[in-house]
């Protein structure tokens, strides 16, 4: 039970992880050691610059990868053990992902790609339909539900992705520079729309190398060499 | 299924498919050319094997049983008892319907002879066929004009001939026979009936096999017995058994075998012959033929299933990104194998489809050059639509294997 006790009023609790790329010669190690607790509701910026190991922390946060060392416990729940097919359960359930290329399925109608995460998780059709539209909504698209998303701009193209992740409430929305690839304008909109989500209760972890984006948030992380350097509050 | 991830799946796949028509063609260019070679060579021996089923149709059908004399002495000089040996008689066949009178649904009688047969425009040797009970639907043939003989020509040897349509031209060249005397030997008989001409060609072109049946002159057993080469104890020639069900067939002629080897005074002067086992046991060995067409589709199918794995491989390298979003938002390995096999399937279902009516075409056209009427069994489509599906399958399972195992992480970053 000690393991439900660590977790309590943290949405997820890295403790001492290590991540280890490889074997021999070729041997990366992205994590040393990383520990950090995540609280429910909370607006967490991971900053770092590239090659930190700030993408392995956002895989192993994201349940994408399991950590070599430690252990991570998501919304109360460990995860080292778990295959993957019990992984992929957990992401679809309490993970939300919005990606720096959005990574919509291209071929795809719109609320077809925010459909997606319900159909694994078995909804209904009807009700699939019916909550896709609603989160389209929320994020301020409801009119192109039936388009491809080649039809979209960039940042009508993240709103989809933010719809997507949104669809199975889940714990922890996980944004891996979601701002990368738009211009200032529409990046703009998009952190605004993640603050909203914040206001209404989400736990949201932003990954970016921009400090004003990270001063968005309630919490900086930051991470150097595969270590956290600096962990402090707003 | 349930909640419609199924119908999903089979949706993205037809997008997916119809997005890459040119990709999807060539993938299932194997599976459209292994289907219509095994149609193809399964529909030349359905249609093969269907114009044998007419032609014994025509016959008088393949429910026989035909039992005839046989020589009991095999070498040396026959013993008494075997001269004493009376052999095949009308009480035979009397006997043998009352064993099981209920699936003898006919009986025909044969004894033959041969006569000098005069009209007054001819005058020739020829065969004479002594016919009892029901020879002439047994074996096939149908009356053209008049009649058949009556219980009454056959019980009191009426001098009546029925003639077959060559036998009409030779002794009638003028056509009107009927009612006209004829002298088989020094007996004259009246024409009471002339048959329909009979002809089968097995192909288009080829003679008419049935030529020769076309020259029966036919009366009465009896009239033989008494004119011809007849005795007091009604021997005749052939005695031929109509048995409709097939399972009752083995054992009425265990039977009979017994009845007549007891009349025989325990030989075995008799032969007994099942046209439809004798014809069955023709027919198998035309099924090497079906091995080879399906041998030779099973060749294409796999030439096409392995190009079919390389296109899959290298279209899943364009794919891991996408495999790896799905993945990150919870689809299972699973659930990317079903999808994987879910497209395989369905461009084999497509493939075959277009390769049923290719092999369609393909039979139509061989079919044609060699003269026979297309016939394609309903077992040879399913055949051929299987043995598809259950080689895309197959070949569709390495690369959904390998596509399930991608780990999500290197998915997503794979550039």
């Amino acid at each position: 039970m000690s393991t439900t006790q660590q977790t309590v009023g943290a949405a997820a609790r890295a403790a001492d992880v290590w991540k280890v790329y490889g074997a021999g010669e070729a041997q990366v190690i992205a994590l040393r050691g990383v520990s950090v607790s995540l609280e429910q509701g909370k607006y967490t910026a991971i900053m770092g610059p590239s090659g930190s190991g700030k993408s392995t922390l956002m895989a192993i946060l994201g349940c994408l990868d399991k950590p070599t060392n430690g252990t991570y416990a998501l919304d109360g729940e460990r995860v080292e053990g778990l295959s993957g097919r019990e992984l992929a359960a957990i992401r679809n359930d309490k993970i939300g992902f919005v990606f720096q290329q959005y990574n919509l399925l291209p071929k795809a109608s719109v609320v077809r790609n925010v459909e997606l995460p319900m159909l694994y998780a078995g909804v209904s059709r009807k009700e699939r339909r019916q909550r896709a539209q609603e989160l389209l909504e929320r994020v301020g698209i409801p009119e192109k539900a039936k388009v491809l998303p080649a039809a979209l701009s960039g940042g009508q193209r993240q709103r989809v992705a933010i719809a997507r992740a949104l669809t199975n409430r889940p714990a922890l929305l996980l944004a891996d520079e979601p701002t990368g690839a738009l211009d200032q304008k529409t990046g703009h909109e998009v952190l605004e729309l993640f603050v909203d989500l914040h206001r209404q209760g989400n736990t949201i972890i932003i990954v970016t190398h921009d400090l004003s984006i990270a001063a968005m948030a309630q919490r900086q992380v930051e991470i150097m060499d595969g270590l956290i350097k600096l962990s402090e509050a707003a | 299924m349930f909640n419609g991830a199924f119908r999903e799946r089979v949706r993205n796949s037809w997008v997916e498919m119809r997005e890459n028509l040119t990709r999807s063609t060539l993938q299932s260019l194997g599976v459209i050319l292994g289907v219509a070679s095994v149609l193809g060579g399964f529909s030349i021996s359905d249609s093969m094997r269907q114009r044998s089923m007419e032609l014994y149709v025509k016959m008088g059908g393949l429910d026989k049983l035909n039992v005839r004399q046989s020589a009991v002495v095999k070498e040396g000089a026959p013993s008494a008892l075997q001269m004493a040996n009376l052999g095949l008689r009308t009480l035979d066949a009397q006997e043998g319907e009352d064993i099981d009178s209920s699936s003898v649904d006919g009986i025909s009688l044969r004894k033959d002879a041969q006569a000098r047969v005069r009209s007054p425009y001819a005058d020739q040797e020829r065969d004479i066929r002594g016919i009892g009970g029901n020879f002439l639907a047994l074996d096939g043939y149908e009356i053209d004009q008049g009649r058949d003989f009556t219980m009454h020509d056959i019980d009191t040897a009426a001098p009546v001939v029925i003639l077959g349509t060559e036998a009409v031209a030779a002794f009638f060249p003028s056509g009107d026979a009927l009612g006209r005397t004829l002298r088989i030997g020094d007996t004259p008989v009246q024409v009471v009936g002339i048959l329909k001409e009979r002809v089968f060609r097995f192909r288009d072109g080829q003679h008419n096999i049935f030529r020769w049946r076309n020259r029966i002159i036919a009366i009465p057993t009896t009239l033989v017995a008494r004119r011809f080469e007849g005795d007091q104890y009604h021997r005749v020639d052939r005695v031929t058994f109509r048995i409709r069900k097939l399972d009752a067939m083995a054992k009425f002629s265990k039977a009979l075998s017994g009845m007549l080897k007891a009349n025989h005074r325990q030989q075995e002067d008799f032969r007994l012959d099942d046209v439809g086992a004798r014809v069955r046991k023709q027919q198998s060995q035309g099924d090497v033929y079906d091995i080879i067409f399906l041998l030779s589709g099973f060749l294409s199918l796999i030439g096409g299933g392995i190009v079919n794995v390389n296109i899959q491989m290298a279209t899943l390298k364009e794919r891991i990104r996408e495999v790896g979003v799905k993945m990150a938002i919870g689809a299972p390995g699973t659930e990317v194998f079903k999808e994987f096999m879910t497209e395989a399937l369905l461009l084999t279902g497509v493939g075959s489809i277009v390769g049923l009516i290719i092999g369609i075409g393909f039979s139509k056209i061989i079919t044609a050059s060699i003269g026979v009427p297309l016939h394609i069994d309903a077992k040879s489509f399913v055949s051929a639509y299987g043995l598809a599906v259950v080689f895309g399958f197959v070949f569709a399972l390495f690369p959904a294997w390998k596509a399930s195992r991608l780990s999500p992480m290197e998915a997503l970053r794979y550039e």
